[in-house]
């Protein structure tokens, strides 16, 4: 009863995404379990891999604020994809194609400003931010345009485009940009990445992600435009009820093309966080699986802009935490995209879990409402 | 120019087979973007199979090949059954529901090849060595000029997909469960007004669903892939999701759709083999069907008719 009671009051969404969570806990306790492994151990070297809990010992030069703030250059591009993914939500349309555009806006700002020496570091931070909305937005943009010009389903171009990109950034990579050693693409400029290398903090060498600041103002950014604006309520307007929307007169093409370019611009946004912050190459012909991660992002946060802040924060400690934990524990580290699709699973289930905690305190009260009666008539 | 046709028909009829798996749950009204989850599940069992019987039963025997069909089968129509709680149970959103259960059939499968294989052999590889499948040669019909290579080369499965297919059209259009199944998707109230289970009958064409394309998903890890690995999730269930869509959720030309972009993907490699290109430029050409799909949609989607009731959870109250 206390727990219906959460789920129908204010604060809903955020007790079903915080059900969703013990959930996972508790099943990835038990997968743990059957492996023999103690899940207590596991989750605990999880918070330590992220700088959260100290480890027992460190090497030179590193130390828990190395690897929190290793944790937030993960992070800061993983917020951003998942308000990305929001941003075509709330207009009703599934962006499935943020790993493609990422990519895409990755491959763009690297090349064109990445292998560009020439340019200081004032110059060329903010023109790859600049490259990765404008590359972002126009994909995202194509894809609201054939949806309301040909009638193409999102799903099935986002995933069309999602090949066709990468396929074709990594014909280019390996023709132009490879790196003999590594076999991916040539590293970018120091200057040209939002991350900040080699910073001494102390003894410590650190990295500092500047991506993160940029996540946090496109969160509040986001959140601003669906609380006060028109356009915003537009949007949401259009994803409840496209019809009604229309004989309202609410120009649904035009919002239809604007949120889906906001929702690419986001993610181009998150790209160029990602391979000029995050990683410093790009691996050809692999999608980030950052873009499928951020809609279970996007999801355990119930599409809340700030809201998808604290839940990247949860699926980061799992995929960031999981190779410290593979390597004490000695579980794959694979686990980690398990426990996200777990998490995902549950998530999914928070209509249902609001429905019967409706039904069950109807229930209750119809029943006392009968009870009530019979009293009165005795 | 044979070539193009026996590459091409190896990869058309394995993606038609995932197609009708995701029309069939379609038709029933359950979104069905997990058909890219169900076959690299259902080929995960297939190969877990084989290679589980491969020591018992020997090397290069056949045999095994049918048994991995069938148990992919079984394998795509369990794990079809969450797709099914969620979103016919549970009647969370059935297009995040599908993208559900692909990511976590790509974790699932991963973690537990692994998992096997350290099991088995001791090794944590991600993969599964499969036998390579024989294959057969028409007599006569493969020496027609042009249309030849239809016949030459087939994999056995090749004939259980046409059979199957056939079977399932018939299944469909032509019977009493498969007029009930389309109804389904188009309005539910009527078929539980004439005393039909809704909910009953979309559990069970999901789990065709999941059964069509875990066929398709171990066909694939046989003939291209040659193993079962992650690469087994290269979207060709996005691919099958986009022929059926482009056959109007019709089974004749669904299978027009999958010839296309199986000869479309065949004769590109065959082009750049003829061109003698260096490997590098394979890429351009691996991109054509993806480019051939989108330029299709945009001249085919304007008259689609999707199954009316598609994506929505049955609620008996609503008449």
């Amino acid at each position: 009863m206390f727990l219906s009671r959460r789920l129908t009051g204010k604060y809903a969404s955020l007790w079903v995404s915080l059900l969703a969570i013990l959930m996972t806990l508790a099943a990835a306790s038990i997968l743990l379990l059957t492996m023999g492994k103690n899940p207590l151990v596991a989750f605990r070297s999880f918070l330590q891999g992220c700088g959260m809990i100290p480890k027992e010992n460190y090497g030179g030069g590193s130390g828990m604020l190395t690897d929190l703030l290793d944790f937030l250059n993960y992070l800061a591009p993983l917020i951003l994809a998942s308000l990305a993914f929001i941003t075509a939500f709330k207009a009703g349309l599934f962006n499935i194609g943020i790993a493609g555009q990422m990519l895409l806006a990755g491959f763009t700002a690297t090349v064109l400003i990445g292998y560009n020496k020439g340019l200081s570091a004032v110059v060329a931070k903010p023109l790859v931010l600049l490259i990765g909305l404008a590359v972002g937005g126009m994909t995202g943009a194509l894809i609201g345009w054939l949806k309301y010009r040909f009638n193409i389903h999102e799903v099935v171009s986002t995933i069309m485009l999602n090949y066709i990109i990468s396929y074709l950034t990594g014909f280019f990579i390996n023709n132009n940009y490879v790196d003999m050693m590594t076999r991916n693409s040539k590293v970018c400029s120091p200057d040209s990445r939002l991350t900040l290398t080699n910073v001494m903090i102390g003894d410590l060498k650190c990295k500092i992600p500047l991506g993160l600041i940029i996540a946090i103002l496109i969160a509040l950014l986001v959140s601003f435009l669906f609380r006060k604006t028109v356009l915003g309520f537009e949007i949401k307007a259009v994803g409840q009820n496209r019809k009604c929307s229309e004989y309202t007169g609410i120009r649904v093409n035009r919002t239809i093309l604007l949120s889906m370019g906001f929702s690419g611009a986001i993610a181009g946004l998150a790209g160029v966080a990602y391979y000029l912050g995050y990683t410093n190459t790009i691996i050809p012909k692999t999608l980030p699986g950052m873009g499928y991660d951020s809609i279970s992002v996007a999801l355990l946060g119930s599409g809340a802009p700030i809201g998808s802040i604290f839940a990247a924060i949860v699926v980061s400690i799992f995929q960031q935490g999981a190779n410290y934990m593979s390597s004490t524990v000695g579980v794959a580290k694979e686990i980690a995209s398990l426990i996200t699709g777990i998490l995902l699973l549950f998530a999914s289930c928070g209509n249902y879990m609001k429905y019967k905690a409706a039904r069950k305190i109807q229930l209750a009260a119809d029943l006392r409402g009968t009870e009530g009666k019979e009293a009165k008539a005795s | 120019m044979n070539k193009v046709f026996t590459d091409g028909l190896s990869f058309a009829l394995p993606l038609l087979i995932i197609a009708v798996g995701a029309l069939y749950s379609e038709k029933s009204g359950v979104t069905n973007l997990a058909a890219e989850g169900f076959q690299g599940v259902g080929a995960f069992f297939g190969a877990l199979a084989a290679t589980l019987l491969a020591p018992v039963m020997g090397n290069g025997n056949q045999a095994i090949i049918y048994i991995a069909i069938l148990c992919a089968a079984i394998g795509g129509a369990l794990f079809s059954l969450i797709h099914g709680l969620l979103c016919i149970r549970f009647r969370a959103n059935q297009v995040i529901s599908g993208v559900v259960i692909n990511i976590l059939a790509v974790a699932l499968t991963a973690f537990f090849t692994s998992a096997a294989n350290t099991a088995i052999s001791g090794s944590a590889s991600n993969k599964f060595v499969l036998d390579v499948s024989t294959r057969f040669t028409v007599p006569l019909l493969s020496s027609i000029p042009w249309i030849g290579g239809i016949f030459t080369d087939m994999y056995p499965f090749e004939i259980i997909i046409a059979v199957l297919v056939v079977f399932l059209w018939y299944l469909l259009n032509r019977t009493r469960f498969g007029m009930r199944l389309r109804a389904c998707g188009e309005n539910p109230q009527a078929v539980d007004a004439a005393g039909a289970n809704v909910n009953r009958i979309r559990w069970i064409a999901v789990m065709i669903s999941g059964a069509l394309c875990g066929i398709g998903g171990i066909c694939f890890a046989y003939s291209m892939i040659g193993n079962f690995s992650p690469s087994i999730y290269q979207g060709f269930g996005y691919l099958a999701i986009a022929a059926m869509i482009f056959g109007n959720w019709k089974i004749g030309p669904t299978t027009l759709a999958c010839l296309i972009f199986g000869l479309a993907k065949s004769g590109g490699l065959q082009l750049c083999i003829a061109a003698k290109l260096p490997s590098n430029y394979m890429d351009l050409f691996l991109m054509l069907p993806y480019i051939l799909t989108l330029l299709l949609l945009v001249f085919f989607s304007k008259k689609n008719h999707p199954p009316k009731a598609v994506g929505e959870p049955f609620d008996k109250s609503k008449r």
